[in-house]
This record gives structure tokens, sequence and C-alpha cells, in this order.
């Protein structure tokens, strides 16, 4: 207390005490007591003689002072204006209360209450704010000296009878002589008590004087001479209508919990606590303490026991006490990109979908004020290392965002460290008037000072090897290990002077080392854990608390899954948005590739070497190629930290169960805007520089579907590992066999055997988005651009009969000779060739329209070894010859057809040559059509397999499920439909990504890797 | 502006609040029981004035007799002055009125406004 306010007080209590015969000696007395309590020695002196001097004591007895009584008291109601204007200027509203008790409390101790005197006093509670009725409460609290007096909802009294003594008071059965009242104060949630009796009772270790006012603070006890202890918590669990209104009951029985690696982390831990408690947990390092609070929250399942909530296992009935549980960990949970108030407005969305905006809106602004964050609500968060609040003010926010949603049983890891004491102060004051509203509040604790250890209505204290050592009343604590110690003062928890505990004590009992002859402190503890056990084990018996058959309150409305997404996507985006380097990057990447990449490749192509033409740039493949790997790479790149970096927000988040769907869904469609935005820069940059006309549209839908592809992979990996880094060194393992296998590089028929199969892609290569995507837009291009869409249909009839007329038949011919020749051989050798040779034939013939000059024979009888003869194979050579000189005029026909198009469009006006300059490429069509193949035909596993052409080839259709082709076939055929190419290998792609989706969503490759790291690695908990 | 005036009873004083001609006047006695029910239209005329003053104000008080409950309001009055700058007050009390004058004194103490004494 100031000077100034000493003063002030000082010349209250004068003032007061002079009106109406003055000073008496005991009212004297009460004010030298009152400096006593506030002064050392030589100051009670000094304002002793202050006192005397206001109050006119030393000139008592001069009556005729009397007369102008009126008007002194006019005066002296001035000057009390005046201090008091001084006092409201300093002293809280709490200290304001206290004082004003005081002042009834002085003139109470003499009875000597007269009209002047309370004006007085009446007149202070008005100038500081104390509203009428409170203070006619208080004055009453304080005056009266009859129980039955204290008809107030706010007055409880403990005393042995079993009824209340008026109607409205509360009461509470104790074994006491005399009664013990007490008071709250609700405006400043104070409690008062006073002793009404004979006994000798004590307060926090004090001798209670009968019918004083004692402040009944956080953590005070009451003792009787019986010995009975009364308790802050229980007394305000009394008064508390929440907490009493509040059904919860919360049954933690842990027999044992393992680490993975087999060492024991806790040991019969026995937990059983109601609404309405904050109970600290505290212990040495690696005792053990958030282990069990992670066990007592539900996050570790102990080996043996279980935890009951309201009787629902907290891990077999999961449903029935959704959002019953918060936790706050001690890691930062935020959304660094996003401001304070936008952290908590997006939660409290998820938390609360009945409320409307504005509710929303007083919500958080509520929770911010309550933490002290208002002033920083539109302040980034920031990471870490770019740090934009305070540590503490993180630490509050982290706070915050569990408590907005008021879940009923809250637990917290280490809340106060890394604040300042005063922050401290401020969390676990927050904490206890949540408790007060009916929550059960768990938290581990270190190094409190003494206020916050008081606060605390229950203390458990770990230690080392899960040892409980200690289950009880905070204050108790030091008493009990300094009982069992047998130290001296034992009786003493708190410092006489001050009333603090220090907390430090118990650790320094508990962990106290056996000191060798040479008074060194050894390594080996006075008492073990175990033996600290024992004791425990017969000190403490918990009572099991009733399960309270009812399901536990819950304040929560989770929105429905769509609304979900989309407060997952607004928020995300909004993240993604204020991420300036992020968004920048993000952006300039596929431009400036497309830059990079169009204006490298860009050359003086025409023959001559003159100008750029696009039919005559050979780097088209390759560039087609490399756009592909592009926008995988892109996907990849954007998507692979998604999941790690939300991973912290989504374990907090789990305590509300949300939607898993909800959040990938918002996740992609938010990747997919982003590629869909990339890739079309990307094309339409590099459109413009490399000349490519026509093909915009298609070109974006592959590289847009390749980039979605590659962000559901990103996912995936970002979903199944723990860090940045490994997922990025992942990358290239993705990439590389993708750009292998893309069809481009290497020819799917020149592969190791094993995985290649001639004639159709290999199965290997059908796993890769590239190959898919290349094949879709290399056809795509050659088919569909503008110069080769009007002549493709006759150029391939032209190329299938060219095929057969000048190589088929050619190769039929050959064999039909070998066949006349040896077909009468026994040789065993010879004759599988002859064998085989026939089948080629009949194969090929069988699948031909044109048979006749065939009709004399059977097919599948006659062309055998057995029935072949001479005849037969005349036959069939001169049907050959047939045959090629029919598909020759198919050909000549075709070519005609294409000639006199062209000759019609030439007519019209068009320049052809111009045309097929600015659409077609020369390299892209040689790829398609492989004309670089050495042999056009090909003998494999007893089939001819057509090389050339494949871009003019038709499918073969053999089932219904039987996709497989040769490379760059322009059909395709999709459950016995003939659909394009570009089409079919677009749905394939997107029919992969749903199945990585599905695996992202059921997490298996997180499951994989989970059940390979278990067990190798056991990931040891602290 | 309106122009404030309340005519004094046996129990409230009598008031005369004008800004155009820079009148400011309380005179009387105040013995009321209910002395904030009565002074809260005094004290919602001074905050309105406040907020437009003139460039210099002097207020009269000129009160006879005050009650313990009075004495705060008055207070209250005083404060409100305080707001407002150029502010004077002219205190005055019978020659004979010690009371008065002592009152008037620990009043100024009480709020920053220059008090000046005189006698009637």
């Amino acid at each position: 207390m100031s000077e100034e306010i000493l003063k002030a007080l000082t010349q209250l209590f004068a003032i007061i005490t002079k009106q109406d015969g003055g000073v008496t000696e005991n009212e004297r007395q009460f004010v030298i007591n009152f400096f006593q309590s506030e002064l050392d020695r030589d100051s009670i002196k000094e304002y002793l003689e202050l006192y005397d001097n206001f109050s006119g004591y030393t000139r008592q007895g001069t009556a005729d002072e009397e007369e102008k009584n009126k008007l002194t008291s006019v005066k002296d109601s001035i000057k009390t204006l005046g201090i008091c204007k001084k006092i409201n200027k300093t002293l809280t509203q709490k200290q304001k209360v206290i004082v004003l008790i005081k002042l009834l409390e002085l003139v109470n101790s003499d009875k000597h209450f007269t009209p002047q005197r309370l004006e007085i006093i009446n007149t202070v509670s008005t100038v500081f704010n104390i509203i009428k009725e409170t203070y006619k409460f208080i004055e009453t609290f304080v005056i009266s000296e009859k129980i039955e007096e204290l008809n107030f909802a706010d007055i409880l009294i403990a005393d042995s009878s079993t009824t209340k003594s008026a109607d409205l008071q509360k009461h509470a059965h104790v074994h006491i002589e005399g009664s013990l009242a007490f008071m709250r104060v609700r405006s400043v949630d104070m409690y008062f008590t006073k002793y009404l009796g004979d006994q000798s009772n004590s307060l926090n270790g004090f001798i209670m004087q009968p019918n004083r006012v004692y402040l009944f603070s956080h953590g005070s006890t009451i003792k009787t001479q019986e010995g009975v202890a009364l308790y802050y918590s229980d007394l305000v669990g009394d008064f508390n209508e929440e907490i009493q209104t509040t059904k919860l009951s919360f049954n933690a029985k842990i027999d044992e919990f393992k680490f993975p690696n087999g060492a024991v982390g806790l040991r019969d831990v026995v937990v059983s606590e109601g609404a309405g408690k904050l109970i600290g947990i505290m212990g040495a390092s690696g005792a053990g303490k958030t282990t069990l609070l992670l066990v007592l929250a539900g996050l570790e399942k102990p080996s043996k026991g279980n935890i009951l909530i309201n009787g629902f296992d907290i891990h077999t009935e999961k449903k029935k006490i959704q959002g019953v549980i918060g936790f706050v960990s001690q890691d930062d949970l935020l959304i660094e990109e996003l401001t304070v108030y936008q952290n908590l407005y997006y939660n409290a969305k998820l938390c609360f979908a009945n409320f409307t905006e504005k509710q929303l809106h007083q919500r958080v602004t509520q929770v911010l004020g309550n933490l002290g964050l208002d002033q920083r609500k539109d302040l980034k968060v920031g990471s870490v290392l770019d740090k934009q609040i305070s540590g503490g003010q993180r630490k509050r926010l982290n706070i915050a965002l569990e408590l907005i949603r008021e879940p009923a049983i809250l637990f917290l890891d280490e809340p106060t460290s890394g604040l300042s004491s005063r922050d401290s102060e401020n969390v676990i004051d927050l904490l206890k008037e949540l408790s007060l509203r009916g929550k059960l509040i768990f938290v581990v604790i270190h190094q409190p000072s003494s206020d916050i250890f008081k606060m605390f209505d229950k203390m458990i204290i770990m230690d080392t090897g899960g040892y409980p050592s200690y289950y009880g009343n905070p204050a108790q604590a030091v008493t009990y290990f300094k009982k069992v110690t047998h130290q001296v003062d034992s009786n003493r928890g708190q410092c006489e002077t001050c009333g603090n505990i220090n907390p430090e004590q118990i650790f320094n009992i508990i962990e106290a080392k056996v000191v060798d002859e040479y008074g060194q402190p050894t390594n080996k503890r006075k008492v073990t854990p175990p033996q600290w056990y024992e004791m425990y084990s017969k000190q403490f018996k918990i009572n099991r608390l009733e399960n309270v058959k009812e399901q536990p309150p819950v304040a929560l409305y989770i929105p429905t899954k769509i609304k979900q997404a989309a407060i997952f996507i607004q928020r995300d985006f909004l993240a993604k948005l204020s991420d300036k380097q992020y968004l920048l990057i993000n952006l300039l990447e596929a431009p400036l590739l497309a830059l990079i990449l169009a204006f490298i490749i860009k050359y003086k192509s025409a023959p001559g070497g003159k100008e750029y033409i696009f039919r005559f740039n050979e780097n088209i493949p390759a560039f087609l190629l490399m756009s592909i790997i592009v926008a995988l790479f892109m996907g990849l790149t954007v998507s692979a930290e998604e999941i790690i970096r939300d991973r912290k927000i989504l374990k907090r988040e789990s305590f509300l169960n949300l939607s898993w769907n909800s959040y990938l869904l918002s996740k992609l469609t938010i990747l997919f805007l982003l590629s869909a935005i990339q890739t079309f820069m990307f094309v339409i940059v590099s459109s413009l520089i490399l000349e490519i006309h026509g093909i915009t549209l298609a070109f974006w839908l592959v590289l847009f579907t390749t980039s979605c592809f590659a962000n559901v992979l990103g996912l995936n990996i970002s979903s199944a590992f723990n860090s940045a880094v490994t997922v990025y060194v992942l990358i290239p393992l993705l990439l590389i066999p993708q750009m292998i296998l893309s069809g481009l590089l290497f020819n799917f028929e020149k592969l190791n055997n094993l995985i290649s199969t001639k004639g159709k892609v290999p199965i290997v290569a059908d796993l890769m988005a590239t190959r898919w995507a290349y094949e879709a837009i290399a056809t795509y291009q050659f088919i569909n651009n503008d110069y080769e869409s009007a002549y493709y249909e006759y150029e391939k009839a032209e190329a299938q009969a060219d095929y057969k007329a000048a190589y088929l038949a050619d190769e039929l011919q050959r064999r039909n000779r070998f066949v006349l020749e040896h077909y009468e051989t026994q040789d065993d050798s010879i004759r599988k060739l002859v064998s085989r040779n026939l089948k080629i034939i009949r194969d090929v013939i069988t699948e031909e329209p044109i048979k006749s000059g065939l009709e004399t024979i059977n097919l599948d009888r006659d062309l055998t070894v057995d029935k072949y003869s001479k005849k037969i194979g005349e036959l069939l050579s001169d049907y050959l010859g047939k045959y090629r000189s029919y598909y020759q005029k198919v050909y000549n026909d075709n070519v005609s057809l294409t000639e006199k198009k062209m000759t019609f469009y030439e007519k019209k006006g068009v320049n052809i040559l111009e045309g097929k300059n600015r659409d077609y490429n020369e390299s892209l069509s040689d790829l398609v059509r492989n004309v670089t193949t050495k042999n056009r035909l090909i003998e494999y596993e007893g089939k001819l397999i057509q090389q050339i052409n494949p871009v003019f080839q038709d499918p073969k259709t053999e089932g219904l499920f039987n996709y497989r082709t040769a490379f760059f076939l322009p059909e395709k055929n999709l459950l016995g439909k003939v659909v394009s190419t570009f089409i079919f290998d677009i749905v394939v792609i997107w029919m992969m990504t749903l199945t990585l989706y599905i695996t992202l969503y059921f997490e298996w490759l997180r499951k994989l890797i989970e059940s390979f790291s278990k067990v190798h690695l056991p990931v040891r908990m602290t | 502006m309106e122009i404030l005036y309340i005519e004094g009873t046996e129990e409230t004083p009598k008031i005369i609040f004008d800004k155009q001609k820079g009148t400011f006047e309380i005179s009387g006695r105040s013995l009321t029981e209910a002395p904030s029910e009565f002074y809260k239209l005094v004290l919602k005329w001074i905050v309105a004035y406040s907020k437009d003053p003139n460039p210099a104000t002097h207020c009269t008080f000129k009160l006879e007799y005050i009650n313990t409950e009075s004495a705060k309001s008055i207070l209250d009055v005083l404060s409100a002055f305080e707001q407002i700058k150029d502010m004077k007050v002219t205190w005055y009390f019978h020659e004979d009125d010690e009371d008065m004058e002592e009152v008037g004194e620990e009043f100024s103490e009480l709020v920053e406004i220059p008090f000046e004494f005189i006698t009637y």
C-alpha cells in the first residue's frame, strides 16, 4: 500500500471516528491493529500521530464543538469526497471493497453506529461506485452478529446444524462450534468470512478473531479446533450454481502405462474429479507429467486401466464424448499466415455452426479481451523466426483457441512456460474463472509462484518413474511432505508473515539426497520413488466419484461437412493470400519456366535457317514432355508440404472430430485452383513464344490434369511423412520414373525384357501419369491440328492399305513359300516352324475382310500342318497376290482423294503450305508415325505386330477390360466403346487421381510407413 | 443553446445557466434528500455545454447552506466544470458564515478551478 493511500485511509478513519462523540479506545485500538498489519514499528507511531491529529483524539472532551456539529459534517463529507477521489485513482475495485469493509469494521469495533458516521461511509461507497444493494449487503454482513439476519443468496453459513437459519442463504454442514459465515461479493468475485462463536479456528494457520471479517482468498483453508479443514475450492463450489448443475464425472484408473519401447511411464494413478475443479500436475522433469496428461486426455492409451467420462470410456466410446475434451499442448498450433483474430475466428466458426456472424465476432472479441489480446488482434501471427507477436501472446492465443469453445474438460501442458509472472497469473486466473463456471481443468505446471500454486483446487505430484506421490490440496502439500519426513514446524505450510507457499520446498524434500561422510550430496535419494509411493498409497484414499449417467455437457455445434469444407477453404485461401512470398513464387513460377523453356528451344528452324517455322522445330516433342514434367513438378512441390504444415493444427482440431474428407476437399479445391492458374499461364506463355496454334485448350487440359494428379500424389506423401525435408528428398524418386517411362526418352519397345511387351505399352509405364499425358497431347496435336484434321481420315486409310500392300502381303507370301517348301518334312523343329507360320497366316486372314478366292477352303481346318497341301499353298499364294493389288488400289484411291481435297482447298484460296507450316510439326509427326523404326513389322509371340504408323492404326477389340494398345494409337477401347486416345488418357489420369485420393483419405501410405517404423524405431515420449 | 433556469425552493437552489449572456449562477440552499435526482439535469446541461463552451466561463456560487448529500452532487457539478477551459468560480459567502467559507475552501482544493472568495 502506498504512503499516499495509507495517509488517505488514516484520514478516512479519523473523519469517521471523530463524528458523533469522537474516538473511543476500542476504535483507536482497531486503527492501531490495522497499522500493525500494514506497517513497520517505527512508522506506526507516525501514522498514529497523524490519525490522532485528524480525529482530534488529543483534544477529546471539549464538548463545545457539538453545536456546529451539522455543518462540520458537511465539511468532513467534502473532505471524504476528496480522499475517495484520490483513492479511486489508484485502488482496484477489489481493494476498494476491502477498504469499505475496514471502515465498517472500524465503526463496528465499538458498535457506535450513528447516522453521521454511516452517512460518511455511505458517501465513500457511492464514490467508490459500489452499488447500493451491495453496500447494504456488505454492511449487514459486517455488523450483524446473528446468522438469521444474514438472509442473502450470497451468504453461506457453515455450522453443525442440519438446516438453514434463513431462506435465501446457503448452508454447509460442518462439525464446528458456533458458525462460520461466508460472503461472496459477486461484483468483484471475492469471498469474505467471519466466525461467530467461541472456538479458536485458524485461517491459513492464523487464529481467527470472533466477529472479525477476513478475506477468504484463493487457496485459503480454515481449520477448526477439531481439525476439520474447510477448503476454498469446496466452499466456492457450494456457492456456485453452475458447478452444481454441471453433470460431470471424470474417473481415471491407470494401472500401468508403457511406452512403445517397453519402459513404464505411469503406475497406478487414480484420478477422480467432478465439475468445477482446477487441478495441477507437478513433478520433476521426466516424472511423467506430460504422459499423465496425454493419457488422461485420451491421446495415449493406458496399457492397463481405463478413463471414464460420465461413465463413457474415452477410447471405446469416442462418439459419446465428442467435443468434451480440450487439449492445449506445449507446441504452437497457430496458422502463421493469419492474424490473431482470424486464427480464433475460423476456429470458432468450426465449433459453432449455430452462431451468427455477429455472435461469432462477439465470442472472439470476448475471448481476446479475456486473454489480453484485443490490442494485438490484427497482427499476423508470423512464424517463430519472424515474430510479429510476443511469445507470451502466442501462448495465450494457443490457449484461446481451445478456450473459445469451452470444452467441459480442458487439459493444458505447461500453459505458463515462457510467460512473465504477470502473464502466468492472468492465464491461471482465467482458468480458475473457467473452473468456477463448471469446467474441469488439468494443468501441468512447472515452478508455479505461490499465488498460482494456491489457486489450484488440487495438486497431483508425480515422482520419477511415473509414481504418484501426492494427491490433494496444494496448501497441504508442503505440510504433508514435512510431516512424513519428520521435519520441525511441519504444521506451517506457508510463510507466517506473507502467507506465501514455496512449492520448491516440496521438490527439495522429495528429491533430497543422501549425504556422504564428507558432507557431499550423493546421487542416492533419501526416499526413493517407490517409497514415496508406498506412503502415498497409505495416506491417500481417493474416493471414486459416482459416474454421472448422463451425456457430458458440450457447447459444440459442428457445421455440416460441406460447410466445414467451405470454412477450411476460406481459411486456407486467406492464409495463402497473406503469404506474399508463397503467392509470388507460385504465380511467377509457371510463366517464368515457360519463358525460359520456350525461349531456349526456339531457333531458326526453317530449311535454310532464315526464320522460325513451327513445322520444322525439332524440339516440339521434347518440349511437350518438359511441359508435362513442369506441370508434375509444380503440382508436387505446391502440395508436398501442405499437410505437414497443417499437422499440428489438425492435431488440435482432432478433438472437434471434424471431417477429414472436408479438410482434404478444401485442400484439393485450393490446390486445383492454383494448378489451373499455373498451367494456364504456362500454356499461354509457351504457346505464344513457340507459335503453337489450335491446341491451347487441350494442352491446358492435359497439363492441368497432370498437375492435379501431382497435387494428390503430393498430399499423399505429405500426409505420410513427418518432415518437409523427407518429402522434398522423395520428390526425385517420384519424378524420375515418370520421366523414364514417359515413352519419349526411352522407346517402350527397347526396355528390359522383364517389363516390356512388344506392341503394347508396358504395364509399369501404364502406372505413370506422364505416359498417358504425353500420349494424349502428342496424338491430339497430330490428329487435330488445323492442317492434318482435314486429311487425317484419308491418310489413315492410305497408311493402312500401304502397310498391307507393301509389307503384310509380302511377309505372308514369304511365310507361305516356307510352308510350301517344308510342309512334308519329318524334322520336328521345322514342323514346328511350319505350324507357327501357318498359324500366323491363318490369324491374319481370319481378321481380314477380303476373302475372295478362299471360299473353297476352311481356314481353321485346312491351314494346319496335317491338312496343308500343295494345292492349298498355291491357292493361298494366288489369294495373296490379289490381296496385294487390291490394297494397292485402295492406297492409290486415298492418295488421289487427298490430292483432290488439297486442290479443292487451294481453289478456295487456302494456302496449304502456309497452313502446314503453322499447324503441323514434322518431328512430332515422325514420332507418332514411328518412321524411324527399322522393322516395319515384327513377329512376337506368334503374332505379327505392326511397328510403323501407330497413329494410323485401329485398336483391336479383345475383351471388355483390355485397354492395352501400342503407344500413340489414335483410339482406344473403353468398356467396348471406341474413344479417342486423348479423352481415354485424360480419364485414366483422373482415375489415378481418384485412386490416390482414396489412399489419401484412408492414409494407407502413412499407415504403411508407421507399421515399418514401429518395428525399428520406438518413439519415446517425455 | 437553451437556457437552464430552475427556480429555487426551500430545499433546492436556484439555477441560471445562460450561454448567450454568459451567466452561470447557483444560489440558495441545497438540503434535498435526493440531490442526485435534482442535479442530474444540471450535469446534463454542463456536459452539453462543454462540447461548445464560451471562450471563458465564470460561475457564481452563492450558497447559504448545504447538507452532506448535496456536497457530493456539488462536487460533481464542479468536476464537470473542470473539463471546460478558462473556467473560473466565484464563491460568495456571508461575512459571518465561516462554515460556508471553509466549505468553499474544501471544494477549491478538490478541483483544479481557480476560486475567488467574496463576502456579501
